[in-house]
């Protein structure tokens, strides 16, 4: 009897042992939409500098660096006034409560050292979140690159991005993108690229003519744009040229009769978009990225141009008509095909030209005059039709083109007196001017 | 005939008249009275004149009914995006006593233009008093769209809502309870960052038109090491699929998140994502 109940508790035992583990719980998190979206207040002192060689660059670097954070729609950038004395140049030398204080009252600090070794600058770039005591890490990485401006300001950028990329959950940031333009040198138009934030400006064709409506292709290897060529008989006739970024020339593209221009690249980069009046007037046409397979999709009388994909679905086009009675240049919808076009119709008459569909696939933005003004700046909800204007009284403001995180737009502005690029964050606030010498126009920002 | 007529008495008039005189003394009281008690009113009592009921309130008729005009939404200008001038300073009126003006009459007119004159006599000018309605601020014009100067705009594109606030009601709570180790203390940067991703790819604009206001949807999803987003699913319905969908939808456009903080230790997290729906 006893023995039974021995084993019997010795089995129930080695049960025990052998089904117990900890309960391998798993972390979880609950959060919501509301109120308490609100930007991150970070702090961004000066950069610790660990070599003499690094000195002179540090300067460039925070300046770039903190330029593209204010810029980047998502942050706030707590002011310099406010910092503690001390600069951190690592997680070990960070004194959280400083920080996290009035009158800073940060929530996170983007901070590092400089210094060069052997193969050149290294920058060491941390961000601590200084709202809890232990201060931990959210991200900490090393950028490389030369001894050089040009590289403090790329590494610079690099270390934005990441940190974008991590306050935005995962969106990525704009910091390394360019932006291409034309730009008018005395007599002729050339494409030019520069920085988004308009540094490092360099031309990019040199054609001897006038090249207008760059457009990058989406994996940014491919800028098409309207090129005047000489023909056969002598004449300048409007046709589509491609440039190369990567081998620096022109990719062979075939000529149209009549009038081509106003080129738009499929999502997928594999089609091009394009107005050509080879047939009459001017009408739309798909063809193929190395210019076979052409279709012609739009068939009405008058002026039809500047066609523009849905970036997300790749499946509707819209573009600019002025087939309706009145004659003046409105926003039509249509298939890729050319089926279902439908008229975006506005609350008001005038000239609508210039659209620009947002990466989400949700905004068109365009450029209106109505009767009582000028050329402004609209964004328009696809689904609901609803406007928002985002610029007012400051001259011309036409064509604009998005930035690849949805949050950004680029357009050329009079509103100095001179043509200009100028850049501002999507709900019409913090424009900056890019270019300031000759005049710039038709601005195109690259994918990534 | 006589006599007989004057054989019988004549009936006394005393009895009839007095009640005729105290019935009538009522009927004249109540007269004045009713006309005190009432006075002011328009015949038939409050609500003028007869009311006849509608024809079509009665539910059993199915008549069409009349059209609801709906605002139109490129209008709607509340939310201070059109910025609704403050109301003007009201002006003190000038004093009613103006000082007369001297006629003049005009020089006699020559010959040739006296019947002129006589038929177009200069009048001295008439005070014009400032009409009440100028003092209200015009309303904007009919196709006014909305502009802000540089603030959040109030169109539910949601793009914006890593930046600016939002109108919808609700909070952000952390979980407090669960595993060792507390993720959303330890990483509330985390946590937020993945709610600013799924606020700003929430496109409210995608709801069912009809739909103003919904209940909370929760979502729970678990995030992979690498920042993908999995096991999707709906755990509380806001009751209208439209809302549902649209919040699911938010978190696919925004998988993969970043990937998960290199100080937590686990293969994944699991998160509660509530939608407050409010147009």
């Amino acid at each position: 009897m006893i023995r039974k109940t021995v084993v019997a508790s010795a089995i129930l035992l080695v049960l025990c042992l052998v089904g117990a583990r900890p309960a391998a719980a798993q972390a979880w998190f609950t959060t919501g939409t509301g109120l308490g979206v609100s930007k991150a207040k970070v702090a961004v002192p000066d950069m610790a500098v660990r070599s003499a060689a690094a000195q002179p660059l540090e300067k460039t670097f925070h300046d770039v660096l903190w330029s593209d954070l204010e810029y980047s729609g998502i942050l706030d950038l707590v002011s310099t006034s406010f910092y503690p004395k001390e600069i951190p140049s690592q997680p070990s030398e960070l004194r959280a409560p400083d920080w996290s204080s009035a009158p800073a009252s940060a929530y996170m600090v983007a901070y590092g050292n400089l210094n060069t070794d052997a193969s050149g600058l290294a920058a060491s770039g941390y961000l601590s979140d200084v709202s809890n005591p232990s201060a931990p890490i959210a991200l900490q990485k090393i950028y490389r690159g030369a001894v050089t401006e040009a590289d403090a300001r790329r590494l610079a950028h690099q270390f934005a991005d990441d940190i974008i990329s991590r306050l935005g959950g995962g969106a990525s940031g704009i910091a390394e993108t360019q932006i291409a333009y034309v730009s008018a040198r005395g007599r002729d138009k050339e494409i030019w690229a520069m920085d988004y934030d308009g540094a490092n400006a360099h031309q990019l064709t040199h054609l001897g003519s006038v090249s207008l409506t760059p457009r990058w292709s989406p994996d940014a290897s491919r800028i098409a744009f309207t090129c005047f060529v000489t023909n056969r008989d002598g004449v300048l006739s409007p046709q589509i040229c491609i440039y190369s970024t990567v081998s620096s020339r022109l990719i062979h593209f075939p000529h149209f009769r009549g009038t081509n221009g106003s080129p738009a690249w499929s999502p997928d980069g594999q089609q091009l978009a394009f107005m050509s009046s080879q047939n009459g007037d001017p009408e739309i046409y798909t063809v193929d990225a190395d210019g076979t397979h052409l279709h012609r999709i739009t068939f009405a009388a008058g002026v039809n141009t500047s066609p523009a994909w849905n970036p997300k679905t790749g499946k509707q086009i819209v573009f600019v008509s002025d087939r309706g009675g009145d004659g003046a240049p409105v926003l039509y919808q249509m298939n890729s095909d050319g089926t279902d076009v439908t008229r975006i119709n506005l609350p008001d008459m005038g000239y609508v030209i210039d659209p620009a569909w947002s990466p989400n696939g949700q905004l068109i933005a365009f450029s209106w005059r109505r009767p009582t003004g000028n050329y402004d700046i609209y964004v328009m909800d696809v689904v609901s039709h609803q406007l928002v204007e985002l610029t007012r009284d400051e001259g011309r403001n036409e064509r604009p083109s998005w930035a690849p995180d949805g949050r950004h737009l680029v357009f050329e502005s009079t509103r100095t007196g001179s043509r200009e690029i100028w850049s501002m964050l999507a709900d019409g606030s913090q424009p900056r001017q890019l270019t300031f010498k000759g005049e710039n126009e038709s601005p195109n920002w690259s994918p990534r | 005939m006589s006599s007989v007529a004057a054989q019988q008495p004549i009936p006394s008039l005393k009895g009839p008249l007095t009640y005729s005189v105290l019935l009538h003394a009522v009927l004249g009281g109540l007269l004045i009275y009713s006309g005190f008690a009432h006075r002011g009113e328009s015949w038939g009592g409050p609500g003028g004149a007869a009311e006849v009921g509608l024809v079509g309130s009665v539910p059993a008729i199915p008549l069409p009914r009349p059209d609801v005009v709906t605002p139109s939404r490129v209008v709607d200008n509340s939310k201070g995006l059109y910025k609704t001038e403050p109301p003007p300073e009201i002006k003190t009126p000038p004093p009613d006593a103006v000082p007369i003006q001297k006629f003049h009459l005009k020089p006699p007119p020559s010959p040739k233009h006296k019947s002129e004159a006589l038929e177009h006599p200069t009048l001295p000018p008439k005070n014009v008093h400032k009409s009440k309605l100028l003092e209200n601020p015009t309303p904007p014009p009919q196709n006014a769209v909305p502009y802000g100067g540089g603030g959040a705009p109030n169109i539910p594109y949601s793009s914006f809502a890593m930046g600016a606030g939002q109108t919808t009601a609700g909070g952000l709570s952390f979980g407090s309870s669960g595993a060792s180790g507390d993720f959303s203390s330890r990483f509330s940067w985390y946590v937020q960052a993945v709610q600013r991703r799924v606020s700003s790819n929430w496109l409210q604009s995608t709801v069912d038109p009809s739909v103003s206001v919904a209940p909370r949807v929760v979502v729970t999803f678990d995030i992979l090491r690498n920042g993908t987003a999995t096991n999707i699913q709906v755990t509380r319905s806001s009751g209208n699929y439209s809302v549902d969908s649209s919040a699911v939808r938010a978190i696919r456009n925004s998988s993969p998140f970043d990937s998960l903080p290199a100080g937590y230790s686990g293969s994944s997290v699991s998160v509660d994502f509530w939608f407050d729906f409010h147009r």
